[in-house]
């Protein structure tokens, strides 16, 4: 049972993504708004398994995020998929402490696509109804994420890579 | 004959890890058709602890009496106005359900709560959502366990509003804050500050008459339109305890 827990660690820590989202600790937030969670588990998974790898799990990270939210008309898919990508070129750098700020600059760069990704989705949809200006609150959002997960993610994504390399069992990786 | 065999076992559905990716794939496209419903669940369970008390509850009863009687005076204005206007949509106070938030986003992009009363207890698709004070927002998904509600702050709501003084119709859009946008299809509209909003009699999606907010800012007219933005009486990020209403057609 132990062993099964150490190697399947990186897909249970995957499984408690859309928990977490579901959970939204609103103590964790600045102005209500949350770090973008699933770009903490995807980094480290994707700097480990490649870009291919990236991809596929960015798309599997915004199917099931997508199906937690009641919004129909928007979509994280794209954000993530290109982040999967994007992640699986990121090489580990060798100084420790360059490696750790790396991961908050990264991430930060991630949530901005995400996040400018599916406010253009919304722009274009309201876009017959209202102004432009009727979304600043929208720029906010995007910026308080950006900053929260820029902040949160060097402690979260150099742990999850620590472990993901640790207790990763060559074989489970898909090979392309 | 070995080389035979060779290639043939190289190929990808030869591979055991791409059956294992596809049944993934096969179970996540399930998860989103069903719109999460296993994780809505198994979320409920494993958040039953940490549900909220009972307190708020008492709370809710006492601001609901206030309510009420806001409500009481719209109505009765409104069954002066309207004795000959068909109403479009009624809501049945007997049929109404009470729930606990067990989960909340009112910040992002995603503003939605998820309640602990699904399709087991009878909540359908389309319910009317009111929390202490007002309106909430509607139910936009089911699972067996649980409801999903899409409030009026999302980017996704519109609902159609009244403002009782200068007698006219507008749309309340949600903008992505917590303040959602009202917009008034008339640029000569006299809406104040201060002027309290409720849900349209004319709305094919709300009963009217609900108390929704009040104006607390208006912006500059932009071409045949006028905007404002509107304070919830029902405040999203502090309400424990809600109310679910079914509509009657």
């Amino acid at each position: 049972m132990n062993k099964f827990f150490k190697n399947k660690l990186s897909i249970i820590f995957f499984i408690f993504i859309p928990i977490i989202f579901l959970w939204h600790p609103n103590w964790l937030g600045i102005l209500g708004v949350q770090p973008y969670w699933p770009l903490f588990w995807l980094l480290p998974w994707s700097m480990l398994n490649g870009s291919i790898n990236g991809l596929i799990f960015g798309f599997f990270l915004g199917l099931i995020l997508d199906s937690l939210t009641v919004d129909n008309s928007f979509t994280q898919i794209p954000g993530l998929l290109l982040c999967g990508i994007w992640f699986g070129k990121v090489k580990i750098h060798g100084d420790l402490l360059v490696g750790h700020f790396r991961y908050g600059l990264i991430c930060s760069l991630g949530s901005f696509l995400c996040g400018t990704l599916y406010f253009m989705q919304i722009l274009i949809k309201n876009f017959s109804d209202s102004t432009f200006l009727l979304f600043i609150p929208s720029l906010q959002n995007i910026f308080a994420e950006v900053f929260l997960t820029g902040f949160f993610a060097p402690f979260i994504c150099s742990k999850l890579l620590r472990f993901f390399r640790f207790y990763r069992e060559k074989s489970s990786i898909i090979n392309f | 004959m070995f080389d035979i065999r060779r290639i043939s076992t190289s190929r990808w559905w030869h591979k055991k890890k791409s059956w294992i990716l596809f049944s993934i794939f096969l179970f996540l496209i399930f998860v989103r058709i069903t719109k999460g419903s296993i994780y809505k669940d198994f979320y409920y369970f494993i958040s039953k602890p940490f549900w909220p008390g009972q307190s708020q509850k008492e709370l809710m009863l006492k601001s609901l009496n206030q309510e009420y009687l806001i409500k009481s005076n719209l109505l009765l204005k409104d069954n002066i106005r309207l004795r000959e206007i068909l109403k479009l949509q009624e809501s049945s106070k007997s049929d109404s359900i009470l729930a606990a938030v067990i989960s909340r986003k009112t910040g992002s992009w995603w503003r939605q709560i998820i309640l602990n009363k699904g399709s087991k207890d009878g909540v359908e698709i389309g319910s009317i959502v009111m929390g202490p004070g007002g309106l909430l927002g509607r139910v936009k998904s089911t699972s067996f366990l649980t409801s999903s509600v899409i409030l009026l702050t999302s980017p996704e709501s519109k609902v159609g509003v009244w403002l009782d003084r200068i007698q006219i119709n507008g749309l309340l859009i949600g903008s992505g804050d917590n303040y959602p946008n009202l917009v008034l299809y008339s640029k000569d509209a006299e809406v104040k500050v201060g002027d309290f909003v409720s849900s349209s009699p004319a709305s094919t999606l709300l009963p009217p008459n609900i108390p929704i907010g009040i104006v607390q800012s208006i912006e500059k007219p932009f071409q045949t339109k006028k905007t404002a933005k509107i304070s919830l009486l029902a405040k999203p990020h502090l309400i424990d305890w809600v109310q679910i209403f079914k509509l009657k057609i």
